[in-house]
């Protein structure tokens, strides 16, 4: 951006410099052009400033077309289009230029060449030996009359020499004429001038063409533009009159003078003329070429200037199209000019500008929709109900976290996969994908069901419901599932039932049990003393089982009661590892032949819990492995007591093992239902009733068989408060069984 | 008023142009024609009646362009330039006076003379030869400078003095052209001497 801000500055400078340089140039032209000397001193000024000039348009103009020639390579916008201008503009002045330049140097030339003409020049020359022959006769004529004079002077005596010489100059027509003796001395003169003038000195030249022997005659150009005639020649050489030199003037009659004055200045004008005629003829041609070449660079510079001036809105248009087509609805383009092209830009200003409006908007609904879309998020996150929704080609849309919680799938990272490719080791994701697509493949969209899951931990039953997702007018946008983990529900309503026949079991079979028990024990005890031995036998027997058989039914009776019983929980800290020795010291004075080993952690914590539902869930687990193994010889239970963590939470691990016959695979899943048992004797309300304290302390429990055979219970109990809390987060359906028990 | 508009103009054109183009024209001297050259041989001042005369001999061939120039009736003129330089301890010397003398030198065909005119004084005088016409040229004798009074009596002065082809009666093309071409440039080097007072 800078480099081009300055590029520009550059290139603005340079044309403000030609145009400087060139205003410059004709002002020290036409400075020198009125003074020599004035050019003499700045004709280098003058040169720097012309070639200055002329390099600085030629630069910009190669610039020019070097730029436009890389943008025309490269596809630039606007290029082709400014080459094909500046081509027109060029070509529009060259020609003009070329037809006028040849026009003009043909003129200049044919036109210097027409002062010429060779008869003028042969009749001027004929004119100049025509007046020269005339003169030269004149000349000789004169040179006669001197002769005939020196000879009739060296007859004369040095006395009579005057006015000898003058009567001979008057008769001569001389206008002067004098006698020189030895060292040029004057021996006579005598002129016509009135005003007695000196007479004419003896020049150099006419005593060195004498010396010659040979006579001196010369025609001397005047200053008023007349002539004189010379001649001088030798005389005396006798004894009366040493030798001297005789010089003589003669004038040139006035209208010859004249007409000879005219021939040669005409001649001499004519071929100044002639050789000037070249130089003239070389300086116009380099003037027109110069000027031919100035105008070419200052018109092509210009059509340079003008095709950009008037291929930039449309380069702007270009850009402006490219942008909004990749989306930059903001650009604004400047407005040039108020004609065509500026109504066009300025249309397109608005038409960007509404586009930008527009996009504006619809940006603002979709961060509603987003908004809406992540409240939307939001609540099925926190929803405790599962949700799944479905394209029309049954790939999962969105599920949220409950549904993966619920199905224990990772369902966030299988969206786009279809229910029919559902596979692996998610059994319980596997059955529901099973369940939904039997319903929508056969076009049932809108169904409820409660669905029956079994997985490893036990059988889960979900209530599910399907509705189609609202789309256009003829189909769909797709489906959605949701479904709520009823399974402890079902257990809750299952224990309700069973607390509620325990509680009635109570009451009314207790009840009557006390008046038949005693009933039994007064018939023997009247009875027994009454009667013979045999019927005495058959009586004491009778009551004997009556009262074994109530006994007997007080036990269940009593163990319905706890099962239905539920008293406020008192939590409190202690020692689970003392807690569990005692537990099992009891068990194993009882009985010797189980052998009952305990393993603990020293360094455990205490459990934060309520020690009599623990002492009973360990009475009650102890008791279900030694009845277990009731007649196994080598019968062992090993309890285990120890703390960890469980997807990061503290809890207490209490784990029972015995190597009895272990569950029944088929009812494995039920066992912790009241009356579910295998054992010959039992309620079959025991591992219910551990179960139900185990979820009282939000725990889990569960039951499995040993690869060496027998069975293990585990059972996971929350540390402290706080892990409780956390576990209730984990698992929302714990709080209700918890609030339901509590 | 017209006229002598255009006139500058042409010879603004024509001085642009030739400002231009005449570093090439300059190239095409033909190397067998004569250069010619000026030179003074000698020169000295004499005081007499408070006036410095001056007398030089001057050595001058004109180049085989000038030649034919004059004998087309071209005239010719030479000036000869003469300087009064005081010389200054802390300053560039100053040039106290400046006195150039022109001669015109022209052929005429009808007599077939050389003329030669003091542009100064309007003297003239014909010549048979060329030579003896340049070699009249060449003698500067009791030529008046400047008035002994007009001089500082505590200075030291410096004469200088140089001959030179002088082009500027021209018309403004033909000057431009002459300035470039090496034949037209003819002039002497400065010969320079000190005043003995």
């Amino acid at each position: 951006m800078v480099y081009r801000t300055l590029k520009r500055a550059l290139t603005a400078l340079l044309a403000v410099a030609g145009v400087a340089l060139a205003l410059m140039a004709m002002l020290l032209l036409a400075q020198t052009a009125q003074n020599s000397q004035a050019f003499n001193r700045l004709h280098n000024t003058l040169l720097a400033v012309n070639i200055a000039g002329a390099a600085i348009l030629l630069v910009l103009v190669i610039g020019n077309i070097g730029r436009l020639v890389r943008d025309y390579r490269a596809h630039v916008p606007g290029a082709k289009l400014r080459a094909r201008m500046v081509g027109m503009l060029v070509g529009l002045s060259v020609l003009p230029l070329l037809v006028v330049y040849y026009f003009a140097t043909q003129f200049i030339n044919r036109g210097i060449d027409t002062w010429f003409n060779v008869e003028i020049e042969a009749g001027l020359s004929n004119a100049l030996d025509l007046t020269d022959a005339v003169l030269d006769s004149r000349l000789r004529d004169h040179l006669l009359a001197t002769r005939q004079i020196g000879r009739r002077l060296s007859q004369v005596n040095e006395r009579q020499l005057y006015s000898a010489l003058s009567q001979f100059r008057r008769e001569s027509g001389a206008n002067e004429m004098t006698l020189f003796g030895p060292n040029r001395r004057i021996i006579a003169t005598s002129t016509d001038n009135a005003a007695g003038t000196l007479p004419k000195p003896l020049a150099e030249e006419v005593i060195l063409q004498l010396q010659q022997n040979r006579p001196f005659v010369s025609l001397d150009p005047l200053a008023d533009g007349s002539y004189e005639m010379r001649t001088a020649l030798l005389v005396g050489g006798r004894s009366a009159n040493p030798p001297g030199v005789l010089l003589a003037h003669f004038s040139v009659p006035e209208r010859l003078g004249r007409m000879a004055a005219s021939v040669e200045t005409s001649n001499t004008e004519y071929r100044r003329l002639v050789f000037l005629r070249e130089p003239l003829k070389s300086t116009f041609t380099l003037t027109l070429t110069v000027m031919l070449i100035l105008s070419l660079l200052t018109a092509s510079y210009g059509a340079f200037v003008l095709s950009s001036r008037l291929v930039a809105p449309i380069q702007d248009l270009v850009a402006g199209t490219r942008a909004v087509a990749e989306g930059d609805f903001d650009m604004r383009l400047p407005q040039p000019t108020r004609d065509e092209i500026g109504f066009l830009i300025s249309s397109f200003n608005d038409m960007t500008q509404r586009l930008a409006a527009a996009r504006r908007e619809a940006s603002l609904g979709q961060a509603l929709v987003e908004a809406e879309r992540r409240n939307l998020e939001v609540v099925l996150a926190r929803l405790s109900t599962g949700v799944v929704a479905l394209d029309l080609d049954l790939r999962i849309r969105t599920a949220n976290q409950a549904s993966g919680a619920i199905l224990n799938a990772d369902l966030e990272n299988r969206v786009g996969e279809r229910l029919s490719d559902i596979t692996g080791n998610e059994p319980l994701l596997e059955q529901f994908a099973a369940a939904a697509q039997a319903h929508l493949e056969i076009g049932e969209t809108e169904w409820r069901e409660q669905i029956v899951l079994r997985g490893e931990v036990g059988r889960r039953v979900l209530s599910c419901a399907c509705t189609t997702l609202p789309g256009d007018e003829h189909r769909p946008a797709g489906y959605v599932v949701v479904f709520d983990d009823i399974t402890a529900l079902l257990q809750a309503q299952r224990d309700a039932a069973w607390g509620e026949v325990a509680r009635r079991l109570a009451h009314e079979i207790k009840n009557p049990l006390t008046p038949i028990q005693l009933s039994a024990e007064r018939l023997r005890h009247k009875c027994l003393d009454t009667m013979g031995e045999r019927e005495a036998q058959i009586l004491d027997r009778a009551t004997h089982t009556i009262v074994q058989q109530v006994e007997s039914m007080k036990e269940m009776v009593n163990a319905f009661s706890d099962y239905a019983r539920a008293p406020d929980i008192d939590i409190g800290r202690f020692d689970v590892a003392k807690l569990a020795h005692e537990v099992v010291d009891l068990y194993r004075a009882q009985d010797n032949s189980v052998r009952i080993a305990v393993h603990v952690d020293p360094t455990m914590p205490p459990l934060e819990a309520d020690i009599g539902r623990v002492r009973q869930i360990l009475h009650n687990l102890i008791r279900n492995a030694t009845e277990a193994l009731d007649g196994r010889p080598d019968g062992e239970i090993d309890l285990s007591v120890s703390a960890g963590e469980f997807e990061d939470i503290d809890v207490i691990t209490i784990g029972v093992e015995d190597n009895g016959p272990g569950f029944d695979t088929a009812t494995i899943s039920q066992v912790f239902d009241p009356y579910v048992t295998t054992k010959p004797k039992g309620t079959g309300l025991g591992l219910a009733i551990v179960k139900k304290l185990v979820e009282e302390h939000v725990g889990t429990i569960r039951a499995d068989n040993r690869g060496a055979g027998g069975a293990v219970i585990s059972i996971r109990l929350p540390i402290d408060d706080a892990a409780r809390t956390a576990m209730i987060a984990r698992s929302p359906g714990a709080a209700e069984k918890r609030r339901e028990r509590a | 008023m017209h006229s002598r508009s255009s006139t500058s103009l042409t010879e603004l054109l024509a001085l642009a142009v030739l400002g231009l183009v005449l570093p090439a024209a300059v190239a095409q001297d033909r190397p067998a024609e004569r250069e010619g050259y000026f030179e003074v041989r000698s020169a000295s001042t004499t005081l007499a009646d408070d006036v410095h005369r001056l007398d030089a001999r001057l050595q001058l061939i004109l180049s085989s362009e000038a030649l034919a120039a004059l004998s087309s009736g071209v005239p010719l003129t030479i000036e000869l330039q003469t300087q009064v330089i005081r010389s200054r301890r802390f300053y560039p010397d100053s040039v106290d006076a400046e006195i150039a003398v022109r001669f015109e030198l022209e052929y005429r065909p009808l007599s077939q003379r050389y003329l030669v005119r003091n542009l100064n004084s309007g003297e003239r005088e014909s010549f048979a030869t060329l030579y003896s016409a340049l070699n009249n040229l060449g003698r500067i004798d009791s030529l008046p400078l400047i008035d002994d009074s007009l001089l500082s009596v505590d200075r030291p002065y410096r004469i200088r003095v140089r001959t030179l082809l002088q082009t500027q009666q021209y018309p403004a093309p033909l000057r431009l052209l002459f300035f470039w071409r090496s034949q037209w440039q003819l002039k002497s080097k400065w010969f320079e001497w000190s005043i003995e007072r």
